[in-house]
């Protein structure tokens, strides 16, 4: 493989990455939950892509938006019913309720949508750029631009509009949020809704890219966490550096001999091992979300 | 508002009264317990070999989460990954037997090796806090069952089938599981050592406030590599026990001896029954595994959604574990004397004052 098609495949994981690691930035900052149903959110995104693709026929990137406005809904009841009642719990109680949630969707997808892998297979999959050697599959493209935008689109949200300032003040001083005025239960659903329909948008890039079934989804919270370790908490870039960083250290070890392929998991919990001991906020963290 | 609940374990208590209850409480918690390992010594009694091994299962769930309670229960950190001691202990003896080695070496191997494992392993780890420790251990042990399946330790994929011991087969699973029940009373009387050992308190002290405790002259970092030592070797035991017991072993995948799903059971199971006390996990773990076999039989089809309702519940109602809901209905504030109709009713008061201090 030339090394500029290995430039051009670690770009476009990298991007999917950051657009996984998102929402669970978003939500882990503001709320410190680590949200290990994370990964279950994406996958249902991915079926709310993937049914609007065959049964309605509708344009995947229009999937995309679908997916967001579904996992909105879902991420704001999930929160206003169940994760606001542990809030101040101890972070094992949150990380099982999560971990319960993860079980429940997980499996209930299993149940209605079958065990079975899907893919969307629009007419722009399989239509490629080729430069010399170097091949670029026109639909991950689009899919890395959406999820640079996204970032850029929270980035902006949080720190230009009235809503977003709220989040982060929450998000900084919930107590002293409360006596500013703000809605603490309400900023917390919108907070996780958000979270959640940022996982729904990369799983209908995931729908549109590779293949997915319901016992992917512990797979991409695993992503998740290591990528947000990696770029660092504080900002939805971190996100974007982290996922970069964890598609080098995937792609760079799938590509030498000696590790092979098999081990990519392994090779991406070892430099997760190694940043967390050397530059525990990660590479772009800061000590709030900003 | 705040409403910061009061400290709920039993070290917490002030003045000399409070002192002397909680004093006796682990008498009658170590008492609880060996007389529920009595009850189930009973099991084989009934001759009844799936009875047998569902006991056998689950006595190892209630060791497994004995060894988890030490490090997450007692000192407070999420460790995620404590499948790793679990999996090393099977292995160890999956690799001694095929090696033609006797089964007491293998165990004995494991144990070593894992009480090693976890010490390399915490003097890295255990300087992260909350999430990144949970995570790390977590990433360890996936990354260890991905070794082995990649590198192929033991078998293609890293599969292991061993022969049977040379003995009856009733009479095996029958020493299986009084070997499993045997290691559950080592640690149920280990844990109630720990309790009341300068030791337990100082990881107690740890979970509560850990700058508080190292600024009291505690040497914190210490004992949290200690207790995650203590917590991987009936963990690895266990794993020992398990290898020879079942015969047939995978790394990963469910029910592989690097399976997150066992880090889940054991912090679930600690949970339910009451994380850093004695006999909790004991009753959790009995509760738990139980219930996942039976539902497992009767709702096959819907069992793994069973288990996450039962998980959010459990996690949302249940915060302090069963053995403090308990104490809370049961016992009266210190020196003062209540009806038992009176605890009762403040008492679910209180509970109820504490489930909702953890809301907003």
């Amino acid at each position: 493989m030339p090394n500029a098609q290995i430039l051009v495949n670690w770009l476009l994981i990298g991007s999917f990455y950051a657009a996984v690691a998102l929402g669970f930035s978003l939500v882990w900052g503001i709320m410190n939950i680590v949200n290990l149903a994370h990964g279950s959110l994406l996958i249902l995104g991915a079926y709310v892509a993937y049914f609007a693709f065959t049964a309605l026929h509708l344009n995947p990137f229009i999937g995309i938006i679908l997916a967001m406005l579904a996992l909105f809904v879902v991420g704001w009841l999930i929160q206003y019913i169940a994760i606001n009642r542990v809030i101040r719990a101890p972070l094992l109680v949150t990380f099982m309720l999560t971990f319960g949630l993860d079980l429940l969707i997980t499996n209930l997808a299993q149940q209605f949508f079958t065990a079975n892998n899907r893919a969307i297979n629009s007419s722009l999959a399989g239509v490629n750029l080729t430069l010399g050697a170097i091949v670029i599959p026109v639909q991950n493209v689009l899919a890395a631009l959406i999820a640079v935008l996204l970032t850029a689109a929270l980035s902006l949200f949080l720190a230009r509009t009235r809503t977003g300032n709220a989040i982060l003040a929450v998000g900084m001083d919930r107590d002293a949020a409360r006596l500013m005025g703000i809605n603490i239960a309400r900023t917390y659903a919108l907070t996780f809704a958000l979270g959640a329909a940022l996982a729904g948008a990369a799983g209908a890039m995931l729908a549109m890219t590779l293949q997915f079934q319901p016992v992917d989804a512990g797979q991409y919270t695993l992503f998740a966490f290591v990528i947000v370790a990696l770029g660092g908490l504080g900002t939805p870039w971190g996100a974007l550096a982290g996922g970069l960083l964890f598609g080098l250290a995937t792609t760079l070890s799938g590509s030498i001999q000696a590790i092979g392929p098999g081990l990519q998991t392994t090779v991406a919990f070892a430099v997760l091992v190694l940043v967390l001991v050397l530059r525990p906020r990660g590479v772009l963290g800061k000590a709030f979300y900003s | 508002m705040a409403t910061h609940a009061p400290a709920r374990d039993p070290l917490a208590g002030t003045g000399a009264a409070g002192v002397r209850r909680e004093s006796r409480e682990w008498l009658w918690s170590l008492l609880a317990g060996v007389a529920i390992l009595a009850a189930i010594a009973l099991v084989p009694l009934s001759g009844d070999d799936a009875a047998l091994s569902l006991w056998t299962l689950i006595v190892m769930f209630c060791v497994l989460a004995q060894g988890w309670n030490f490090i997450g229960g007692y000192a407070g950190y999420a460790a995620f990954g404590n499948v790793v001691f679990f999996g090393i202990g099977a292995e160890a003896v999956a690799l001694t037997l095929l090696n033609g080695g006797p089964f007491w070496l293998g165990l004995l191997l494991g144990t070593l090796a894992a009480g090693l494992f976890a010490f390399l392993l915490g003097l890295p780890v255990l300087r992260l806090r909350g999430h990144y420790f949970a995570i790390a251990t977590l990433g360890i042990a996936e990354a260890l069952g991905e070794l082995v399946a990649a590198k192929a330790i033991g078998g293609p994929g890293g599969e292991v089938s061993l022969t049977p011991p040379d003995l009856d087969f009733h009479i095996a699973n029958t020493l299986f599981f009084y070997g499993f029940l045997a290691l559950s009373l080592l640690t149920l009387l280990g844990t109630a050592w720990l309790a009341r050992s300068r030791f337990g308190v100082a990881l107690v002290a740890i979970r509560e406030n850990e700058e508080a405790a190292e600024a009291l002259g505690i040497p914190t970092f210490w004992y949290k590599v200690g207790a995650f030592v203590l917590s991987a070797l009936p963990t690895a035991l266990a794993g020992g026990l398990y290898a020879y017991w079942f015969l047939s072993l995978q790394p990963t995948g469910e029910g592989g001896v690097f399976d997150v799903g066992y880090s889940v059971s054991m912090v679930l199971m600690t949970f339910l029954g009451g994380a850093g006390t004695i006999v909790g996990p004991l009753i959790g773990g009995i509760i738990i595994e139980y219930l996942v076999q039976t539902t497992t039989v009767a709702f096959g089809d819907i069992h793994g959604q069973l288990l996450g309702a039962l998980i959010i519940l459990v996690t949302i109602f249940l915060p302090q574990g069963l053995i403090r809901l308990v104490r809370e209905l049961t016992v009266s504030p210190a020196g003062v004397k209540l009806s038992y109709t009176r605890r009762f009713t403040e008492g679910v008061r209180r509970v109820q004052r504490f489930i909702a201090s953890n809301g907003i």
